[in-house]
């Protein structure tokens, strides 16, 4: 019965999209000021670091810097001109959760599964340089893994484990992250 | 002094934002290094605090970071069609906290290299949350020093929303600079 459960979510369609990458993709734009401003003030984190110049060049890193995993984002940011991603997912959907149906550019293949819910279940996060502004960012994702678990209520469900990796215009390594998503 | 955060726990949440210990401007530009050797077993980190939380402040990291999933901002939405007892606080600003949080306590020359936790209980407006940290390990590997910490976020009733670890990386007193970009010790 649990086995059966947990084939019904897993099947050969699931299983073969471990280890899919999508393509290697450049942001849109760049590590800009505003970008910054919103995301430290939505983070609370008043660090000069950021912000003010003469601070930030008598660091160790001679320049302003920017949150880590800032760039990991950026991705979310879509170029205008393109059909509005938003309204497509409302039309495919019209009881869109708003993310689910919302492709990225580059994006990774939707995981072939009627199970649509999605929540986060955790994170890791490696960190190697912050991102400069001015900076154009290029990313890579792949479906690190998948597997298939029972809930308390004997409701099969998949964690989706994907990994994304983010360099700079120079191929510098700025961080790498793992999202594990739960789909219900 | 610092409270543990044991103690911490036990305030009403009107008592524990007298407790915040998150730096102003002012501490962050003067933040002496902390060095390997400062650093004890069992030792806790400064507890930070944010909040109460409100849909406004949820809404502004969406906005922020241009993430439209209904469950952050649209109440009906996250109550009737997902059943949850509100608009959510997101995982992706409490995975953007931690970096914030341990770059400061290895400011100026140290780094944050990295951090893996679980999202577990969910947060909604109103909740008043804990940042705090608690060295579990410390070891030196090719001249640095490594700190493992166990870390997390918990609400006013000591939930907690994200168990997790990190390491970060302080130089030695007298010893080496930490190298940037951060370059990992070979296994």
């Amino acid at each position: 019965m649990t086995q059966a459960s947990l084939e019904s979510v897993l099947t050969p369609e699931v299983k073969a999209m471990i280890g899919v990458k999508g393509e290697i993709v450049e942001c849109w734009g760049t590590v800009d000021e505003e970008y910054l401003r919103r995301f430290i003030q939505a983070i609370m984190d008043p660090d000069p670091l950021y912000w003010d110049e003469e601070y930030a060049r008598a660091s160790r890193y001679g320049e302003r810097i920017t949150p880590p995993i800032m760039v990991s984002y950026l991705p979310n940011r879509l170029p205008p001109g393109e059909e509005d991603p938003v309204t497509r997912a409302f039309r495919e959907n019209p009881m869109s959760d708003g993310i689910g149906g919302v492709r990225q550019r580059g994006g990774l293949p939707p995981i072939p599964t009627k199970l649509v819910r999605i929540l986060n279940a955790g994170n890791d996060i490696e960190v190697y340089k912050f991102p400069s502004i001015g900076d154009k960012i290029r990313y890579q994702s792949m479906y690190k893994d998948i597997q298939a678990h029972i809930g308390r209520d004997g409701t099969p469900f998949l964690t989706v484990v994907t990994e994304t990796r983010y360099w700079n215009q120079k191929g510098e390594l700025l961080c790498i992250t793992r999202a594990a998503t739960i789909r219900r | 002094m610092a409270l543990p955060l044991e103690q911490l726990l036990k305030l009403p949440p009107e008592e524990m934002l007298k407790h915040n210990e998150k730096p102003t401007v002012e501490q962050l530009r003067t933040q002496q290094q902390r060095y390997y050797e400062d650093v004890t077993e069992g030792m806790e980190l400064p507890k930070y605090i944010y909040g109460p939380m409100t849909p406004t402040h949820i809404f502004r990291w969406s906005a922020a970071i241009e993430n439209w999933h209904r469950i952050h901002y649209d109440l009906a939405f996250a109550t009737h069609h997902d059943r949850l007892p509100s608009i959510l606080v997101q995982g992706s600003w409490k995975q953007s906290i931690i970096p914030s949080y341990l770059k400061d306590w290895v400011r100026p020359n140290g780094w944050f290299w990295k951090a893996s936790f679980q999202h577990r209980a969910m947060l909604v407006p109103g909740d008043i949350l804990i940042v705090w940290g608690r060295v579990i390990k410390k070891y030196v590997k090719e001249g640095m020093g490594f700190v493992d910490l166990e870390i997390g976020m918990k609400n006013q009733d000591g939930i907690e929303s994200m168990p997790g670890t990190a390491t970060v990386v302080l130089p030695l007193r007298g010893g080496k600079p930490i190298p940037y970009p951060f370059i990992p010790p070979k296994e």
